[in-house]
């Protein structure tokens, strides 16, 4: 009940007005599954990236929070080779910090903020973690070719983003008119594909 | 007391003797020296010892709070108590006590109810029309009349004292009668209530009490708060039956009703927070978060949902207590059992 009306209204304020860089709709057929987009942030090795995020709304919705997952191979110390992400956010009390007052735009926005400034302390990804906190030139490095080969739109590997792509390009203008692009990074780069 | 310990204390006040059995000179009391002569009998027992000061000294130590600090034989703690008590023991002057006689017999002593042992502190007593008594303390300052006096009465409205420096208490006596008279109206409603109905709160009404609670059966009372300074008696009479109920009520409340915000924001300010929504099936959102600071609505069945799902929510018979989710300060709401299928 509580997650219809919610998620109904949520929907209708990311597409009113999204947080810069972010992007959210929702699946076709599913009403507890979203998609979400992230752009890299400038300055960042995600930078000119577009990464993308699976959301699967739970029953309980809003009193537990969403499940939030990359579909993007992303390269940081929070978030493991199957997109999953340490953030106490996506967490229940009392090993989480989720509350009814956060939302989709917020959690999003602490996801981006999240890439901006890892949290070596609590790492998923021990190696990488090292590696940001002892030899930071080399994890950026790396993470700028993880962005540069999955992330990046012109790059025709076989990441997820880029069916993803195709299939946009096919539906046409229906579907870009759905994404609310922020960043003229992505507004390029999905002029590029078309 | 050793003889330095004096001279540190008092440096004025030497012994006038070889056997140290009298004392004279003068002794500090709140910043002003007063002369003061000391004879001790000669085996030093201060309980019989003589002590003569002038008259100003005399009045500021109330002779028994002396004698008791005396026989105690500490000079030192004399000048510290003196200190201490310096704030009542200002007698007032002796202008005070005549002024105040005279007050007194102007206004009639058959008016005084109650007078305070050091004539600080005076209770007048007044009947309005209907025959109640009311009293009326009236606290008095030292420079009194210059001063205005404190007032405080058993009345459900504050008493507004108007003091000139040639006002006496004869002036706070027909103030007072000109408040009860405009009150009587409102006494006259609430003794009636008193008298033909059963008053359940307050057990014994003040005169300041606008509230009543009437028992009407079993389970049931109605709560009544009566206004004195009421407006719907004053303008019953503008109620007029050819009107619409909108007209009349704007007409007898002497208000304009606001109108309903602009949709977008308003309805965000009013909304759950944990649903996003204002209609959750017939609810609306009653539920509010017990800080006024942040006052969050919320529907009791979210609030509910959410608090009980916490590691730090307690429960106290149908109270919950829990964090708000948005000011994390103590918020509760109530269990409807209810809606959990006890009733």
């Amino acid at each position: 009940m509580q997650r219809m009306l919610r998620l109904k209204r949520e929907l209708q304020m990311l597409s009113c007005e999204p947080p810069p860089g972010i992007s959210c709709w929702q699946n076709e057929d599913k009403i507890d599954q979203l998609e979400a987009q992230i752009v890299g942030g400038s300055n960042t090795p995600y930078e000119g990236g577009v990464f993308k995020l699976e959301i699967i709304i739970p029953e309980r919705y809003p009193f537990e929070p969403p499940k939030m997952r990359f579909l993007t191979p992303i390269y940081h110390p929070n978030i493991d080779t199957a997109g999953r992400i340490c953030l106490d956010a996506l967490k229940l009390p009392p090993k989480g910090a989720w509350k009814p007052s956060l939302n989709l735009s917020t959690l999003l926005t602490s996801i981006q903020l999240l890439m901006a400034e890892p949290n070596p302390d609590d790492p998923l990804m021990a190696d990488i973690s090292s590696e940001f906190k002892y030899n930071k030139q080399v994890y950026i490095e790396k993470a700028k070719t993880w962005t540069e080969k999955h992330a990046i739109q012109k790059n025709q590997g076989s990441s997820t983003i880029d069916k993803e792509v195709d299939e946009e390009a096919r539906n046409g203008k229906a579907l870009l008119k759905k994404r609310v692009a922020t960043s003229s990074d992505l507004e390029k780069a999905k002029k590029c594909c078309i | 007391m050793s003889d330095s310990s004096l001279i540190n204390q008092c440096p004025l006040l030497l012994p006038q003797n070889k056997a140290k059995t009298v004392y004279d000179g003068f002794i500090t009391v709140q910043e002003q020296d007063f002369r003061i002569r000391i004879v001790l009998p000669s085996d030093h027992q201060l309980k019989h010892a003589s002590f003569k000061c002038c008259w100003q000294l005399k009045a500021l130590l109330q002779a028994r709070l002396f004698f008791s600090l005396w026989c105690k034989s500490i000079l030192l703690s004399q000048e510290i108590a003196l200190k201490n008590q310096q704030a009542f023991l200002i007698a007032p002057p002796p202008q005070y006590y005549s002024q105040l006689i005279k007050d007194i017999e102007g206004l009639g002593w058959d008016k005084l109810s109650h007078i305070s042992t050091d004539f600080s502190t005076v209770r007048l007593k007044a009947e309005d029309a209907s025959g109640r008594e009311h009293l009326i303390t009236v606290k008095l300052q030292t420079k009194y009349p210059d001063e205005v006096p404190v007032c405080s009465a058993d009345l459900p409205v504050p008493f507004i004292l108007s003091w000139s420096s040639q006002s006496c208490l004869k002036n706070i006596h027909s103030q007072f009668l000109a408040m009860l008279e405009s009150l009587k109206q409102f006494w006259d409603v609430m003794d009636e209530i008193d008298e033909q109905t059963w008053v359940l709160e307050p057990e014994k009404p003040t005169r300041s009490a606008t509230m009543r609670r009437i028992a009407i059966g079993n389970n049931v009372s109605l709560n009544i708060e009566v206004d004195p300074r009421n407006k719907l008696n004053t303008n019953m009479h503008l109620w007029n039956p050819d009107y619409s109920i909108l007209h009349n009520l704007k007409e007898v409340l002497e208000i304009e009703f606001p109108l309903p915000g602009s949709q977008e924001t308003s309805n965000f300010s009013m909304d759950c927070g944990i649903c996003y929504s204002y209609r959750l099936e017939a609810a609306i959102p009653d539920q509010v978060c017990n800080d006024p600071r942040c006052g969050q609505p919320f529907h009791q069945t979210c609030l509910y949902e959410w608090l009980r799902g916490l590691p730090s929510c307690r429960q106290s018979f149908n109270i919950v207590f829990g964090e708000c989710p948005y000011c994390s300060k103590v918020c509760t709401t109530f269990y409807d059992y209810s809606v959990a299928g006890f009733v």
